[in-house]
């Protein structure tokens, strides 16, 4: 926890993008989730930690409603993006993911070149009227994913031929591409050796200025480096959720502290 | 000796060299069988293959040399005189066998001593009426060389027998008493089970290489038959089939190349975009219950037998479509037509597509779906961008397996498309294809040895090539797309 960012008191004042009330998650008849509240707060970067199986990344796939895909899974609570409930039913669980961005575990891009794979969300959402600005928009989310540099001489060579961090860092400038508002990771860098994942690392400070960043880490030097707030999940319970620095040095909860001195997990 | 005994004293023999094996092994570890470099069962193992392994192989070339020889021999007694006129040597030598056949069963009853038969000749009749009575009928009186040779016949196929009976047995025997001698502690049996094992695959891999050598080699030879007697270019480039029995028969390929073509197209064009987008919804939409029920209901389809479908495009399909299209718009007034066998074909085609494209498109990995979810994609465009390109390589292989079946399909077309060989566009039209013509042309009444029989095997010849073809092509996309995807 060496690089740990001492928090300033002007982000406690931050807009808040998402706020989750009273959320409750079942998978069949297990009960995931247990009534949690959070706020994530816009241009900021929030970090979810917690043994394995504490729902954490759960919570996270109902930011933008990806838990829809699977059948056994029921939400209830509220969750509000600008203060719109994303559960209404006059929202559409496609539109809300185009706002809501998500990078997942595993790099996945998809078999095509990398062009293709940044140009996907463009061209699903019609981002672009011509071939110069999908052009645009493509460079832009590669830099901005710090992966131009690499890949500008072969944007038509397979994504999935690039070595794992650069995947990992596609994917992310793919979700960059569509304009999300939000972005969703979930360990994003669990995949990835240490150089790499000190690249996303660094991408993750960069594209906070622009988004609200939620991420699911297991490793606890990850959110004290990368973060601003952290929750910390426990069984399907929200334990504690405050300022980074708050949490890993000063944890009000006896259960937090046990985890991040290494206790339970 | 009867081949069974023998097989089975070689089987006997090997058990008993299995359970010496085990105990010479276990005597040879002075009481520690960890010292053994194998366990004791691969010393029994090794011993029980070195007594079966070559006896059996000894027994299996034997039998099939011996008849050769036999036949060789025995051949050189009958003279051009005992072949009837219009009959062949086979026929004569079919006899000789069934006669030397006959013989064993009164000798083997006991109404003939060996001496008797040796000293036979004479009275033919009598023979004749005998071998009915054991269920030897023939259709002449026996010829004396004929007599002759079967007696030769029978007398060299006993005696071959002792011989195999002898060899084999000794062989095993010698196997047994080698191998058993070698086993010390130190013998590595297990690499020998190992080797073994090796051969064996090595050897059943070969049966389906050779098997394919020996089809091509028959089909090019009788093609070469074929066009001794009718010239290659008529039959690659005429434009004409029209085989008469009595000769001067148009032979050429293409009218049945043609309809081959045109119903196994009209068939992929209905099953591919069924079979395909039924595969997208059991796999992607249908939720385990509908899943569970839909899949098996279209695997049904799968398990009907081609005649049926026949019957389905002869008494249902070819008159709807005469009726309610071919002559509405004079396009035809014939129930078989290119449409009813394609339509049907096309339908016992889609549980191939869509059965092979559901377990595709179910490999395809889950981080795919979520990634283009996650970007706010709808599923059909999900299915569409990044499903269906993933997935592509294993689509083509489906498509093609159905198209090799639809080249191969006869029976529906025989009942569906009709027998005449025609060039036309016009799909309400009655055509056949290559496998029809195969069947009716082998089974007609004209002789075996007649371009118009022989036409048969360069034509199947002609649709291995075409499949072959086929294949190599869908490798090649396959492979292609691989590379790009993966």
């Amino acid at each position: 926890m060496n690089v740990m960012r001492q928090t300033d008191d002007t982000t406690a004042t931050a807009e808040i993008k998402i706020a989750a009330k009273g959320v409750q998650v079942y998978y069949g008849d297990n009960h995931a989730i247990k009534d949690v509240d959070v706020d994530i707060a816009d241009r900021t970067v929030t970090a979810f930690i917690g043994p394995s199986g504490c729902g954490k990344s759960t919570f996270l796939r109902c930011l933008n409603r990806m838990n829809d895909t699977i059948d056994i899974c029921r939400v209830e609570g509220k969750i509000t993006l600008d203060g719109e409930d994303i559960y209404d039913k006059r929202v559409d669980p496609v539109q809300l993911r185009a706002k809501v961005g998500m990078v997942f575990q595993k790099p996945n891009p998809f078999p095509k070149s990398i062009y293709d794979n940044v140009a996907y969300g463009p061209r699903i959402h019609g981002l672009a009227r011509s071939k110069a600005e999908l052009d645009e928009i493509v460079e832009k989310s590669l830099r901005r994913a710090a992966l131009w540099g690499e890949v500008k001489d072969r944007l038509n060579a397979p994504g999935t031929g690039l070595s794992g961090g650069q995947q990992q860092r596609l994917c992310i400038a793919r979700a960059v591409a569509t304009s999300p508002e939000v972005l969703l990771m979930d360990e994003p860098c669990s995949a990835l050796d240490p150089i790499a994942t000190a690249q996303v690392e660094e991408l993750i400070d960069e594209l906070r200025s622009r988004f609200a960043v939620v991420i699911v880490t297991h490793s606890m030097q990850q959110a004290a480096r990368v973060s601003r707030k952290t929750a910390f999940f426990h069984l399907g319970n929200l334990v504690e959720f405050g300022e980074t620095g708050q949490i890993f040095t000063n944890p009000r909860d006896p259960r937090t502290e046990s985890y991040i001195t290494g206790r339970i997990g | 000796m009867s081949i069974g005994l023998l097989l089975a004293i070689i089987l006997g023999l090997a058990a008993v060299g299995y359970v010496f094996g085990i105990r010479r092994a276990k005597s040879a570890s002075g009481g520690d069988t960890r010292s053994l470099h194998s366990l004791a069962g691969y010393h029994g193992q090794s011993v029980f293959l070195f007594v079966a392994v070559p006896a059996l192989l000894l027994v299996g070339i034997w039998l099939l040399v011996q008849p050769i020889i036999i036949e060789s021999r025995v051949s050189g007694l009958i003279v051009e005189a005992d072949i009837p006129q219009g009959g062949s040597r086979d026929l004569v030598m079919s006899d000789v066998r069934r006669v030397a056949g006959g013989l064993n069963i009164i000798a083997g009853e006991g109404g003939l001593s060996e001496d008797e038969i040796a000293n036979m000749g004479a009275d033919l009749g009598d023979l004749r009426s005998r071998l009915g009575g054991v269920g030897v009928a023939l259709a002449s009186d026996i010829q004396p060389n004929v007599f002759e040779a079967s007696k030769r016949y029978r007398q060299m196929t006993n005696t071959g027998q002792i011989m195999l009976s002898v060899s084999a047995i000794a062989l095993a025997l010698a196997g047994f008493v080698y191998s058993i001698a070698r086993i010390t502690a130190d013998f590595r049996a297990r690499n020998v089970s190992e080797g073994f094992v090796k051969l064996l695959f090595i050897a059943c891999s070969c049966v389906a290489v050779l098997t394919t050598f020996g089809i091509v080699a028959s089909l090019v030879v009788e093609s070469l038959h074929f066009f001794r007697l009718y010239p290659v270019s008529d039959f690659l480039f005429s434009l004409t089939w029209n085989p008469q029995f009595r000769g001067g028969s148009d032979l050429g390929i293409w009218p049945l190349l043609w309809g081959t073509l045109y119903v196994s197209f009209v068939a992929l064009l209905f099953a591919v975009p069924v079979g395909l987008m039924s595969a997208i919804y059991l796999s992607e939409y249908a939720s385990k219950r509908v899943r569970s029920v839909v899949k098996p209901a279209i695997e049904i389809l799968a398990g009907i037998p081609t005649i049926v479908y026949g019957l389905f495009a002869l008494i249902t399909v070819g008159p709807f479509l005469r009726d309610y299209f071919a002559q509405p718009f004079g396009l035809g007034s014939s129930s078989s037509s290119v449409l009813t066998a394609g339509l049907v074909m096309g339908i016992m085609l889609i549980p191939f597509v869509s059965s092979l494209s559901d377990d595709i498109i179910n490999a395809v990995p889950q981080s795919m779906r979520d990634g283009s979810f996650g970007l706010g994609a709808t599923h059909s465009e999900t299915v569409r961008q990044v499903i269906l390109p993933a997935a592509l390589p294993g689509i083509v292989g489906a498509i093609l397996l159905a198209a090799s079946r639809a080249i191969g399909e006869t029976m529906i077309v025989v009942m569906g498309a009709g027998a005449a060989a025609k060039l036309s566009l016009n799909p309400l039209e009655a055509m056949t294809t290559i496998t029809v013509k195969i069947v009716s042309q082998l089974t007609g009444d004209t002789e075996f040895a007649s371009p118009e029989t022989l036409v048969a095997f360069a034509l199947g010849l002609m649709l291995f090539i075409f499949t072959l073809g086929l294949n190599v092509i869908a490798l090649y996309v396959v492979r292609k797309y691989r590379e790009q995807y993966e």
